[in-house]
């Protein structure tokens, strides 16, 4: 768990090094289509993004409110379908207002979910998002006239992807979708970091450390608790939206408790509490997954024993990496 | 001065278990008032419903003349009724200085700023280090609060509740566990407080109950025994029996 907290006058954080390599990384993320051509990279890394976004989401609510759900890849899968069935039914060209639409589609859905949900805590709340992940995972894939059912949404058109006008390229070419994908999940990393570390954040981490001693310092913690889950869904269904231009494809597969807990591993290989880790367990776990399953198509086998591996080994995550290295030099 | 809080044949039972059984309870704008009585006597239970942790059966509690019963925590303490914990209930990961801080931004507001940072609600932090300060617990302000020593963490127990401004401050065995030098360190502290609020303990070492209590209310299975001061109390025959038994 993320345990420092700045304070002022005592402790400043500014480390140029972080800094450098935040920059590193990205430039290199945006100049990696210009130098490589390989089209199955490209696509790669943008899947990576998605899900590490995906992940990062889930690590607001895991790793920030301490609230655990088992399929929050259900409002990725929602935004998703909202999008596809916007572009095909309403309008085929006209993607920011899709994106928008299936975002306050997906938002109209969490919220009285998250009514419900707040309502509980622990063990309950766990079990409750993996039985609505469940009925929204079984309306999608018995609702065959709207969603296609087991075949998927298909047929997606392709729009543009324009900016006040400006033409940007078509969302059919895999080197438009990685750039747009790294833009929108780089201004989406920043702006969850600026909540975190908001007094908003604090309050949800107070949430996480201790709920009771929170409501007794005369935070509503309902309503930030909501609130967390609203900011984590919103997320999630961005990522959506970009998984489903990035496919142009969507299953119900996508919204499986399965996918679910793939999204759970993501976070926990990275680090709860850490922004920057559920990015690297995505990338970790995206990569092992592509890369075993090359070798054997029972790949969730071995990646299983890997997670296990690394839950055993490595309980901090990714993230932790540092600070073990840090005690080891110290030791 | 009027009275600050009072209870009206407060009810509260666990199945046919009555914990707390028609207490009538006042006090007054300022002053230290103590709740004692042997084990099981429903003195934590009492303020678990006064100060909105549990819903009480029946009767009334009015807080500066408005009702205020079974209105939930956070309600409870933007009005200025906090607590402290038996146990410590801290914000165990946090830093000693976070932990003060977020309860006074619950307190002050600005928690549903999304795009500044914590340092911007400048008030907030004056006041945390204001009261760190006080406290003597400025030179751990950047530990984790797990880290703290066992003393320490009961202070800022008592912090954390200090820093939502109570009008009325019940603390719940504040002393539990502590040495004597730190009982005397804790004891001095709530004397201070109690000039300029209410506040309302609940405690089992005696000798502090009677040095510095104004007044002392004794229960005994849920309900009031007897109320008064020091003096009247050491001196009351039915108190006497409660803790020590008939004499034959």
């Amino acid at each position: 768990m993320n345990s420092t907290t700045s304070i002022p006058g005592i402790s400043k954080r500014f480390y140029p090094l972080k800094i450098f390599a935040v920059i590193l990384i990205l430039c290199s993320l945006a100049l990696f289509p210009f130098i490589s051509d390989n089209r199955f990279y490209i696509s790669l890394i943008t899947e990576m993004m998605i899900y590490g976004l995906l992940a990062m989401s889930l690590d607001v609510l895991l790793g920030y409110t301490g609230l655990l759900s088992f399929m929050h890849n259900t409002y990725m899968g929602i935004c998703a379908y909202a999008v596809g069935l916007f572009l095909i039914h309403i309008s085929p060209t006209s993607l920011w207002l899709a994106c928008f639409a299936g975002v306050v589609f997906t938002s109209l859905v969490a919220l009285p979910v998250g009514w419900v949900q707040v309502r509980t805590g622990g063990l309950a709340f766990a079990l409750l998002t993996l039985a609505f992940g469940m009925m929204f995972y079984t309306i999608v894939w018995k609702w065959y006239a709207v969603t296609g059912g087991d075949d998927g949404l298909m047929g997606m058109p392709n729009p543009d992807i324009t900016l006040f006008g400006w033409h940007l390229g078509s969302s059919s070419d895999p080197v438009n979708i990685y750039l747009f994908t790294l833009t929108v999940v780089t201004i989406c990393f920043f702006l969850t970091r600026r909540i975190i570390n908001s007094p908003f954040g604090a309050v949800l981490e107070a949430i996480r450390e201790n709920e009771d001693r929170a409501s007794f310092v005369g935070i509503n913690v309902r309503r930030y608790k909501l609130l967390g889950w609203m900011l984590a869904c919103i997320l999630a269904s961005i990522a959506g939206a970009l998984f489903i231009l990035y496919k142009g494809y969507i299953g119900p597969s996508t919204m499986s408790a399965f996918a679910g807990a793939g999204v759970l591993m993501m976070v926990l290989l990275g680090g709860m509490g850490s922004l920057w880790g559920a990015f690297a367990g995505a990338f970790i776990f995206i990569y092992i997954q592509d890369y075993i399953s090359t070798m054997t198509e029972h790949w969730e086998i071995f990646l299983g024993l890997f997670v296990i591996f690394l839950v055993l080994f490595l309980p901090t995550g990714f993230a932790g990496l540092g600070d073990y290295f840090k005690r080891f030099r110290k030791a | 001065m009027g009275e600050l809080l009072c209870t009206e044949n407060v009810c509260c039972h666990f199945g046919g278990v009555m914990a707390t059984d028609n207490v009538c309870f006042r006090v007054n704008q300022n002053g230290l008032t103590s709740i004692i009585g042997p084990n099981g006597a429903g003195k934590t239970t009492f303020i678990n419903i006064v100060t909105g942790k549990i819903n009480a059966s029946a009767g009334k509690i009015i807080f500066k003349e408005k009702d205020i019963t079974n209105k939930s925590p956070h309600e409870l303490v933007k009005m200025g009724i906090c607590r402290t914990f038996q146990i410590n209930s801290l914000f165990q990961n946090l830093s000693v200085f976070e932990n003060l801080r977020i309860a006074r931004q619950a307190m002050h507001g600005g928690s549903l700023r999304l795009f500044s940072s914590k340092q911007s609600l400048k008030a907030v932090t004056q006041d945390t280090w204001a009261m760190l300060e006080k406290l003597g617990l400025k030179e751990m302000a950047a530990r984790p609060a797990k880290n703290l020593a066992y003393g320490d963490q009961r202070v800022l127990e008592v912090a954390i509740a200090m820093a939502g401004d109570p009008k009325i401050l019940f603390l719940d065995e504040p002393t539990a566990g502590m040495s004597p030098a730190e009982t005397l360190h804790i004891s001095k502290m709530i004397k201070e407080l109690a000039k300029d609020i209410c506040v309302v303990l609940v405690e089992h070492d005696m000798d502090m109950v009677m040095s510095i209590s104004d007044r002392i209310t004794v229960l005994q299975n849920g309900g009031i025994i007897s109320e008064g001061t020091p003096e009247e109390i050491r001196n009351n025959q039915q108190v006497r029996e409660a803790y020590l038994g008939k004499e034959e």
